[in-house]
């Protein structure tokens, strides 16, 4: 049970506060409700090129990282597709510290042209290290625009491309720092072993007088529902073929994510999971494979991935994870499956809320989903799913003409 | 209010590490239990002696240890993985140069029913030829997704010079190894290192009846010492290449051998490699990433082992400007001997660390991790706060002086690959 209260600034910005008297520590998160999605489709990767530039200096403080770690403190950042979120982790005495840099780079950035052009290399250098000098590294590359034609889902969050990194300009920037990081437009999170009052008032101080901006209104196009299978095949330098099976499914905040989740532990969580039984062990088509679901904010997708046995072809592969959905699909699941993959989540669960910083960050992510009164429900969400729920998913969206199939083949 | 100052701060204060007590068990096994655990959360490591560098084979090791939960006479391996995960179970393996064991996670209400199935899993673990077979073949196949990634090619290059090939930290495997290894590999291999006793390390609030359990389960267990020799080392000094076509990256590894932690200047050049390259403000950092863009991260680090420990720098870089990114890299070891370090840029990295002290002690799990560091390198149980008293009294002139010992170009290994 994660504990917290809520308020609000009249500048706009939602302040979440959550005590814990347990920890030394303190964490101060800024999620700001901007991501790849809200991105120009010629920019694309801005929002997280932006994200680098958010620790070039603001303007008043020239450099982000050198005070928080002589208050003792560490920081970082994430992008994705819907989000863009900020955390600080120090002693709790210096949480103040936090809040003075937080506030200052929400307040107004420094826009110094020497961190666009580091930063841009950097980033660069980003893109390469991660999806371009890896093998199956550019997967999601390939695949979103196959799954996404008018979403902007059907870019990847690092971009589409190096070149539209490479051509981010200072204008840009200015534009997107005022269009998207207002105190409307975010949540503060606050936790540690303090008082309720005293943050208050900390934050009242620090962030009080950050004038209110216009605010953002998303208006994306929407996916309109796939109609037919689609697949490519692609050749690359990879050690073995590979194949990835995407399906289109409902948002995270809707009821059927938790059943989907559940879904994708059945097939290819862990080794008593239906896909590494049946198709590494037992018929040796596979020698890795794995299903999960994407959770993406206003779509989602569950995912089948495997890489191929070396004398196995990509038709076979392809013909027996077909095999195993349609296994799935015509049995309804059994009362003990069932509740083995609803107990891993219980594990999960526990372990991953001990940490403060992952609480924190949670409240976060459910405020800016706007489920914040759910945060504490996850258990009881899994805890409903029923063998009918997961007869009805599999039947009704593990469809092939919901499917996207992508084959990557080795070069020989 | 004055932005453009910031608010007072304190100096971490005293680290509140809290350490497990030690529970002496039979036949030696030796138990660290973590009880003050707020949630249900347990957490049992269990270790042997049994880690790569007392492998007579390549890949000996690690197949023996990927195989612990692969079938005994009672139950196949579907029926392990299946019956664990049933009671939310997570088991993972544990191997590192010098040990090898398990990892297991799970709440409080299951961790006997799950314990009860890995400890009959390994009473009678059979090593069965289709189970080596399959995890043969998902080893090629990992093994062939990453000597494609030039982190992965450095890596293995440096392990290989940096201890010498005819070390046991020195071998690294190959694709032909996994056509070598034998089941009976793997018996013997479990036969003289897992009925050794192991230690415990068990953090979570479980009950006095479950530390009966596994006082009864070690009687299996026989007291001895596997004697290794102390390694000797023949590092190679100076630049190794690892070429690979059409890398949009390399990856630069560069490095030496150092000392354990019980050394006279193991707490100072702690100091010294975090203001080099140990956390986002160093030097390595800001001069490579923040200044010239060369690449996403640079970084140094030391570990230290049973038998050595070494300093390395690591970084992937754009392969254009690899041959720039090694010299920057001399000219920070350079400037740390030829010029004194600012007194704010000492006060902030010392500041850095007693918040990273406390970060790292943050919660049972992590002061465990602490212990555990204590335990393996005999060190005393004052280990951190002396650590935090010298990081206090260290001065300028002591790590210039501590740079020219051991920063010297003409003293390091150098691999890039790609």
């Amino acid at each position: 049970m994660i504990k917290f209260e809520t308020f609000t600034l009249p500048n706009g910005l939602k302040v979440i506060f959550h005590p814990d008297k347990t920890t030394p520590m303190a964490v101060v998160n800024v999620i700001y409700n901007v991501g790849a999605r809200d991105e120009n489709e010629n920019r694309t990767g801005f929002a997280h090129l932006f994200e680098h530039l958010m620790f070039g200096g603001s303007k008043h403080i020239p450099n982000f990282d050198a005070p928080l770690q002589l208050a003792g403190g560490e920081c970082n950042a994430f992008t994705n597709n819907d989000i863009t979120n900020y955390y600080d982790i120090l002693p709790v005495q210096n949480f103040e510290t936090a809040l003075w840099l937080e506030s200052d780079r929400m307040l107004e950035l420094a826009f110094t042209p020497k961190s666009l052009e580091v930063q841009r290399n950097v980033v660069i250098e980003e893109f390469k290290q991660r999806y371009l000098n890896q093998p199956y590294g550019d997967v999601w590359l390939e695949l979103r625009p196959m799954i996404y034609k008018t979403h902007p889902y059907k870019w990847a969050t690092i971009g589409k491309n190096i070149e539209q990194i490479a051509g981010a300009s200072m204008e840009d920037v200015k534009g997107f720092f005022y269009k998207h990081y207002s105190p409307e437009n975010a949540t503060l999170v606050i936790g540690g072993n303090l008082e309720s009052a005293e943050v208050k008032a900390k934050v009242e101080k620090w962030f009080g007088d950050i004038p209110a901006r216009e605010r953002y209104l998303r208006n994306l196009p929407i996916e309109p529902p796939q109609k037919e299978a689609r697949e490519k095949i692609i050749e690359r330098e990879v050690p073995s073929d590979a194949i990835y099976l995407a399906f289109r499914m409902a948002k995270k905040t809707d009821p059927e994510f938790y059943t989907a989740d559940l879904v994708s532990d059945i097939l290819g969580s862990g080794n008593s999971s239906r896909l590494y039984e049946n198709l590494i062990t037992e018929k040796k088509i596979l020698t890795q494979v794995s299903a999960y679901v994407t959770g993406g904010w206003e779509d989602g997708l569950i995912v089948i991935s495997g890489h191929l046995q070396d004398e196995v072809s990509l038709e076979k592969a392809e013909e027996e994870i077909w095999a195993e959905l349609d296994k799935i699909k015509a049995t309804p699941i059994d009362k003990r499956e069932l509740t083995k993959v609803k107990n891993k989540f219980k594990t999960v669960k526990v372990f991953s809320e001990q940490p403060i910083l992952n609480r924190v960050m949670k409240l976060a992510l459910f405020d800016q989903m706007g489920t914040l009164d759910e945060v504490n429900d996850e258990l009881s969400r899994y805890d409903a799913v029923s063998s009918e729920d997961i007869h009805q998913f599999v039947n009704t969206k593990m469809q092939k003409e919901n499917s996207t199939t992508l084959k990557i083949k080795a070069k020989s | 209010m004055n932005r453009k100052e910031a608010p007072e701060y304190l100096q971490a204060k005293d680290l509140p590490l809290i350490l497990p007590e030690e529970i002496e068990l039979q036949n030696g096994v030796r138990l660290f239990w973590m009880k003050d655990v707020k949630d249900d959360s347990v957490k049992m490591e269990v270790l042997w002696d049994a880690g790569t560098k007392h492998q007579q084979k390549s890949l000996q090791a690690s197949f023996t240890n990927k195989l612990l939960l692969s079938g005994s006479k009672e139950r196949s391996a579907k029926q392990i993985s299946e019956a664990l995960d049933y009671y939310g179970g997570y088991v993972q393996k544990e191997l590192d140069k010098d040990h090898a064991g398990i990892s297991v996670y799970g709440l409080n209400e299951h961790i006997a029913d799950i314990f009860g199935i890995i400890q009959n899993a390994l009473a009678t673990v059979s090593f069965e030829e289709n189970e080596l077979q399959k995890e043969l073949s998902i080893g090629k196949n990992r093994f062939k997704v990453d000597t494609q990634k030039v982190n992965i090619l450095s890596r293995r290059a440096f392990t290989k010079q940096l201890f010498g090939e005819d070390a046991p930290y020195g071998q690294v495997a190959e694709l032909a190894d996994f056509e070598q290894l034998k089941r009976e590999d793997l018996l013997a291999y479990y036969d003289r290192f897992y009925y050794q006793s192991p230690v415990i390390f068990l953090t979570g609030n479980v009950s006095q009846a479950f530390i009966e359990v596994l006082r009864t389960w070690s009687v299996n267990f026989r007291q001895e010492e596997i004697v290794m020799k102390k390694q000797q080392f023949s590092p190679t000094i100076g630049r190794v290449d690892v070429p690979k076509k059409e890398a949009l990256q390399s990856a630069i590894r560069i490095g030496r051998l150092m000392f354990d932690k019980k050394h006279e200047d193991y707490y100072p050049f702690q100091l010294l490699n975090t203001i080099f390259g140990g956390y986002f403000g160093s030097r390595l950092m800001t001069n490579i990433r923040e200044d010239k863009g060369y690449t996403y991260g640079v970084g140094s680090g030391m570990s230290v082992l049973a038998d050595a420990g070494y300093l390395f720098v690591a970084t992937e870089v754009g392969s254009d400007v690899k041959e720039l990114a090694v010299k920057e890299i001399y000219h920070e070891m350079q400037r740390l001997q030829t010029e004194l370090i600012p007194y704010e840029e000492l006060e902030k990295v010392k500041n850095y660390m007693l918040g990273e002290f406390q970060r790292n002690a943050d919660g049972p799990l992590s002061m465990m991790e602490m212990f555990k560091n204590i335990y393996f390198n005999e060190l005393p149980k004052t280990y951190y706060s002396d650590f935090i008293q010298a990081i206090h009294q260290v001065t300028p002139e002591q790590l210039r002086t501590l740079a020219e010992k051991y920063l010297q170009q003409d003293e390091m290994l150098e691999v890039i690959a790609g």
